[in-house]
């Protein structure tokens, strides 16, 4: 199943004036710095991501960090069908290649940041990726709750999942809605 | 002079354009004054960023909607994400995307403004003919009530709730005509059913001679001592998402009419003004409240927005002239309701699953004005907007009043988007709202109303621009959108901003002539 029209959703929340310069350059230098002072270890820790063609933006990393979330927040045995693996990661890669510079380089490192997010907020010797399903939607469910910088990733991140999962004419059958009313539109 | 719409993404503008006016937005503020301005026989150039999307171009989809009809991709937010500033960015501005409400600024509004904030000029009276022309072009009128296109079930349970607690409401006007209840209102309607900008005033005005230009962001203005305004252009391409190139308008005025955070943002960039330029901004953020029931609501057909609980507002609030909060029934399309309800994963794909049976409503609050548009000099916007205690108590108070509103109506569960979420089934639960933190970015808090960053006032040290609207330290800038306004005008902005826009427009004639 392919998402159509998907590349261009907006009302992400990832707005140019997102976040707090100072303090994500904090964590990710944090996030960053536990990775150096561990000799580059923890930076095996996430380990090899399989490349992924056409990508604009997102490295191969941080496509996979993005497809782990999306996996964690509409897994596949829920009500409404899910798109093919990485669609919507694909869709955000898309969406991201219009976005001002500065938003492409925050983003990018709110998925660097979650990706070593239960080493930086857990100490836990395991990167997102690598988590169980249930374990990634519980770690993402923190941020929600947690410090203003991982409740804004949070936010951003999800807006931008949800809107384009549900905006797929294949999700709206699940939830009752029939579509577009008018003409060329439907 | 010959009037026209022209794309500016397939070509440029004339290479040595120079006009009498230049006016920035082409939304209620921009359209009403191009129109008014170009009738009177004045050359008129108006610049839009958006495009120009009407009929089944607007194709009610989430993503592609927008990312075309909204400022940022419909993703701008407050700097602290606390609050999601939607800005309509598409020809005939917010118009084309509201939920069409129909208020005009109250009279104990206008009373406060004169005596707090010395707009002596802007009496009820004196305004009365301005909002009377401004209804006209609206087509204003109220729904009928019987016909489930235009007072849908969710209103109906918002009614309900409301006599059942006996509670005042009001049935809300519109500028809808011929309207078939798709639902889609907020991101434009597929009908042209919406008698806004798009189909009032800038037909009215191309008609009188102006030219607006489409896909045209105005970067900044030079020369604002000099008679003759220099307006910076970047030509966007055909999806706005990048500048193609570049281009000037010569301008012996130039009229901000770019929404409250665009005006004071293109002051800032350009370097103009005093130092009460982007400051004074007001959000009236918006909170929305879920509720579950039993049988199917279908909240997403009809129109979205025509009850609103007006119990606990107040008109003529001796601080603020009108304070308090109201509860106003909305709609929603798939793709924004999942973002604003609160769980995740497997359960709240299971929420979405019974999507017909959920109703929802939006909680109204005006604020003190205390926010502040800046510009880094990376040209970054950024929006500093804090909510006060007292406003986090405010709208603890209105979750607590939608709550209760919606278990008189028969609500199975109400649903408060927080982190972590707060449901309420019963009035014993309603405690557990007080303890909503509203710390940024955990409930979903939205603004569709901004206000002020270019406040007028008679004194420099008070505001941006004096009470007609003269941006001070320009010569010949004028504000004439909600930029100006000192607080909030009313729960819904675009019949008081048309109506500042008729009532400026003809002010500045004057002037011009003198």
């Amino acid at each position: 199943m392919q998402l159509r029209d998907a590349p261009r959703g907006g009302a992400t929340g990832t707005s140019p004036s997102v976040f707090s310069r100072r303090r994500f350059l904090g964590w990710s230098l944090a996030a960053g710095g536990a990775v150096v002072a561990a000799g580059g270890g923890l930076l095996a820790l996430r380990g090899r991501a399989a490349p992924v063609p056409g990508l604009r933006c997102l490295s191969a990393h941080e496509f996979r960090t993005l497809d782990r979330l999306a996996a964690a927040l509409f897994p596949r045995e829920g009500p409404v069908p899910t798109p093919a693996d990485g669609d919507l990661a694909r869709a955000f890669d898309a969406f991201l290649a219009d976005e001002p510079e500065w938003n492409r380089a925050d983003l990018r490192r709110g998925l660097f940041l979650l990706e070593y997010g239960p080493v930086v907020f857990e100490r836990r010797l395991v990167t997102f990726s690598h988590l169980s399903g249930e374990e990634r939607l519980a770690h993402f469910e923190g941020w929600t709750t947690g410090s203003l910088l991982r409740r804004q990733l949070a936010v951003a991140l999800r807006k931008f999942l949800a809107l384009v999962f549900y905006d797929r004419p294949e999700a709206w059958p699940a939830i009752g809605y029939e579509g577009p009313l008018v003409g060329g539109a439907r | 002079m010959t009037g026209a719409i022209a794309d500016l993404s397939r070509a440029p503008p004339p290479g040595d354009l120079a006009v009498e006016i230049c006016v920035i937005g082409s939304g209620s503020a921009g359209a009403t004054a191009a129109w008014d301005l170009a009738a009177a026989g004045r050359e008129v150039v108006v610049l839009e960023e958006g495009g120009d999307y009407t009929g089944e171009r607007l194709t009610q989809r989430d993503g592609r909607m927008y990312d075309q009809l909204y400022m940022d991709r419909g993703g701008r937010t407050t700097a602290d994400l606390g609050v999601s500033v939607l800005q309509g960015r598409v020809l005939g501005g917010g118009g084309v995307v509201n939920l069409c409400d129909v208020v005009p600024i109250p009279d104990p509004v206008l009373r406060h403004w004169q005596r707090r904030y010395g707009l002596s000029d802007f009496s009820p009276e004196a305004l009365a003919p301005f909002r009377d022309r401004a209804l006209a072009d609206l087509s204003a009128s109220l729904p009928d009530t019987a016909d489930p296109r235009l007072f849908n079930r969710n209103n109906r349970l918002l009614r309900d709730g409301a006599a059942a607690l006996g509670w005042r409401g009001e049935v809300m006007r519109h500028n809808r005509v011929g309207c078939e209840g798709v639902g889609t209102c907020n991101l434009g309607c597929p009908l042209d059913a919406k008698r806004n900008p798009r189909f009032v005033a800038i037909p009215r005005a191309v008609e009188a001679g102006a030219r607006f230009f489409t896909r045209a962001r105005a970067a900044r203005i030079e020369g604002a001592g000099s008679e003759w305004k220099t307006v910076h252009g970047r030509r966007l391409d055909a999806d706005g998402h990048r500048e193609v190139g570049a281009f000037t308008v010569r301008a012996r005025w130039v009229v901000l009419a770019a929404n409250a955070v665009g005006s004071a943002a293109l002051l800032l960039r350009s370097g103009i003004g005093n130092d009460r330029v982007g400051r004074h901004l007001s959000l009236q953020p918006q909170l929305p409240v879920a509720a579950w029931f039993d049988d199917e609501v279908r909240f997403f057909r009809g129109v979205p927005q025509s009850f609103a609980v007006t119990e606990f507002e107040r008109l003529d609030d001796p601080d603020h002239g009108w304070w308090g909060f109201r509860v106003e029934a909305v709609g929603g399309t798939p793709g924004i309701v999942a973002t604003m309800l609160p769980r995740l994963g497997l359960a709240g794909m299971r929420d979405m699953a019974r999507l017909p049976r959920l109703a929802a409503v939006l909680c109204l609050a005006p604020d003190d004005a205390q926010g502040r548009v800046e510009v880094e000099r990376s040209g970054r916007l950024r929006i500093r907007y804090a909510l006060s205690d007292e406003q986090r108590g405010r709208y603890r108070a209105a979750a607590r009043a939608a709550a209760r509103l919606f278990l008189a109506a028969g609500a199975r569960e109400v649903v408060v988007s927080d982190a972590p979420p707060v449901p309420v089934r019963s009035e014993a639960d309603l405690p557990r709202l007080d303890a909503m933190s509203f710390r940024p970015a955990t409930a979903p808090l939205l603004s569709a109303h901004q206000q002020g960053g270019v406040r007028m006032a008679p004194s420099e040290r008070d505001g941006a621009a004096d009470p007609e609207g003269n941006v001070h330290g320009a010569r010949g800038i004028v504000v004439l959108d909600s930029g100006g306004f000192p607080t909030s005008a009313s729960s819904h902005t675009m019949a008081p901003i048309i109506t500042v826009a008729h009532f400026q427009a003809r002010r500045l004639l004057a002037r011009m002539r003198g």
